[in-house]
């Protein structure tokens, strides 16, 4: 019992610390914010000065958002142009793509891994409404849909900039470079075009459907006037969100901006750029580990998946966050066993340091794969040890293993006596 | 190699014992999970060694290959503190609740449940449904 009261205040300190720490980056960032808007908004405001026919007007009709909601963009146009509707996050995010489509002219497969710190944590661009069939039919590409291909069949290529902008940086992969578990060697930075053509690719990596980066709802008027009612969807980035509305390249908006708010029990998960219930997760977790304990294998193999379906976010970040919560179990269980002499440290040791050099390349490997592909072989992996759990409860495992266990208990009984007697000693 | 276990001797190979451990370690590590289940067959079927003398050992054995993927995946940026520090203390808490039910209930039950929940999961990741 006293082990139980001394984990649950290490649990109930976490996350204390917790709650301190995300309220106190919240702080933080808000500090910094105003500055910078204010510096993007004096530029844009020289160019309206300039030549004012051929100017945008915009104005948003709310300032802040609790956890998603409908803002309504209106404004004026120079007539007769499509008016396109920019809006993204100021949090940021990771995107990477690992490259290894072979190129159209040589054949060669490049294996070129583009990483990003820098993605806005969410980012869409709005369309005029007459394009709504564009869209309907990028969408039918289903997974395949290049989001470069999309901008250019909608005409809103001359919108796209913000995430055109991101710090992108390559690295050479190869093979070797991948099982000593190394990124690679970095490559030089890329120039603005090619910059915006990969990042455009990092956007899809990242966003993956083309509903969550394209929509369809500006609608213009003849006279130039038009207006976008654009929905923010629940369990986004809190903070900044910055509205531009531009005709092309040249003539943009004044930047807009508003606050996306989330409150406790909502907590924004910086990695993985997604807010949601601080319940959900604990509630799935309490569940699966319970489960995982009485069925004699650890709760990730169904933890991981699930939460990969029920929420949005990064198989990478699934992985990686999921692993050091076991580390405590494995822990306790590794200590409880010693405790009765019941680990050959010699077996577990050497075979455990062939383990070290596997786990070393795995998470490596993790930021290669697709959320798809990590989907596909996480399904046969549960397929075999689905397969492993049938031939487990077949009678003739069942007797060999209950044969097993009464050693077992014999051993333990032997053990605790051995330990009462070192104790009296 | 051989392993003394409570004044037994078990001849092992080795050799297969730290390819199958690199195997699981490879693939565990890359998709967050322990593999447990995989490494005591491995050991069991694979090292002909009995359950008693595996139970422990192979707990210590994929504690390496948690720690260094841990390890690994906070250098490489996948480690996200919020959504740890909301998991871990649930994990910490099924760990003392866990074994207050096994005693009332047939594990081989919940490994039919399990097999039928696995199935639907993998399915599902597989996109067949």
């Amino acid at each position: 019992m006293k082990q139980f009261w001394g984990s649950m205040a290490i649990a109930l300190s976490a996350t204390l610390f917790m709650l301190y720490q995300s309220g106190a980056f919240a702080e933080k960032q808000g500090a910094a914010k105003p500055q910078t808007a204010a510096a993007e908004a004096a530029k844009p405001e020289e160019k309206k000065t300039g030549p004012s026919a051929d100017s945008i007007t915009a104005q948003i009709d709310k300032t802040s958002l609790s956890n998603g909601g409908t803002i309504t963009v209106t404004g004026t146009a120079p007539p007769g142009k499509p008016v396109f509707v920019e809006i993204w996050a100021d949090k940021k995010v990771r995107a990477s793509r690992f490259d290894s489509e072979p190129d159209k002219e040589t054949g060669k497969r490049p294996y070129i891994f583009y990483l990003s710190e820098d993605m806005p944590a969410y980012y869409k661009l709005f369309v005029p409404a007459e394009s709504k069939g564009a869209l309907e039919n990028i969408k039918k590409e289903g997974k395949s849909w290049s989001f470069s291909k999309a901008l250019k069949d909608l005409g809103a290529d001359v919108a796209y900039s913000v995430p055109a902008k991101v710090k992108i940086a390559r690295y050479q992969t190869t093979l070797t470079g991948s099982i000593i578990g190394s990124r690679g060697e970095l490559l030089p930075a890329m120039d603005e075009k090619e910059n915006k053509k990969r990042s455009m690719q990092l956007v899809k990596a990242r966003f993956r459907s083309a509903d969550k980066v394209l929509g369809a709802g500006v609608v213009v008027n003849p006279d130039g006037t038009y207006k976008a009612e654009i929905k923010i969807r629940e369990g986004l980035a809190p903070g900044k969100y910055n509205v531009v509305a531009s005709v092309d390249k040249k003539i943009k908006s004044r930047p807009l901006a508003f606050e996306n708010n989330i409150h406790f029990p909502l907590l924004y998960l910086e990695n993985a750029g997604t807010s949601l219930n601080l319940f959900g997760p604990l509630l799935l977790t309490l569940a699966i580990s319970i489960f995982g304990v009485l069925m004699g294998a650890g709760g990730g193999f169904i933890l991981n998946p699930l939460l990969l379906t029920i929420w949005p976010l990064p198989h990478t970040v699934v992985a990686g966050t999921v692993m050091p919560t076991v580390l405590f179990a494995q822990g306790s269980g590794i200590y409880n066993y010693s405790k009765i002499k019941f680990i050959s440290w010699k077996l577990g040791t050497v075979i455990g340091l062939s383990m070290v050099l596997g786990g070393f390349i795995g998470p490596k490997l993790t930021e290669l794969i697709t959320l798809d592909q990590f989907k596909f072989i996480f399904g046969w992996i549960l397929l075999v040890l689905a397969g492993l759990m049938v031939w487990q409860t077949t009678p003739g495992y069942l007797a060999k293993n209950k044969k097993e266990q009464a050693i077992l208990k014999e051993f333990q009984k032997r053990a605790a006596e051995e330990a009462a007697k070192k104790k009296q000693a | 190699m051989l392993v003394t276990f409570w004044g037994h001797e078990f001849k092992v190979n080795i050799v297969l014992g730290c390819i199958g451990g690199f195997l699981i370690a490879v693939i565990s590590s890359m998709f967050g999970f322990g593999g447990g289940p995989f490494m005591v067959p491995l050991l069991t079927v694979g090292l002909g060694l009995p359950m008693y003398v595996v139970v422990g050992s192979s707990l210590l054995a994929i504690f390496f290959n948690t720690l260094i993927g841990t390890a690994r995946h906070f250098q490489f940026g996948n480690f996200d503190l919020t959504f740890f520090l909301i998991m871990f203390p649930a994990a910490i808490l099924a760990g003392f609740i866990a074994p207050q039910i096994a005693k009332r209930i047939s594990p081989v039950a919940v490994k039919r449940v399990a097999v039928a929940g696995l199935a639907v999961l993998a399915l599902n990741l597989l996109g067949v449904f």
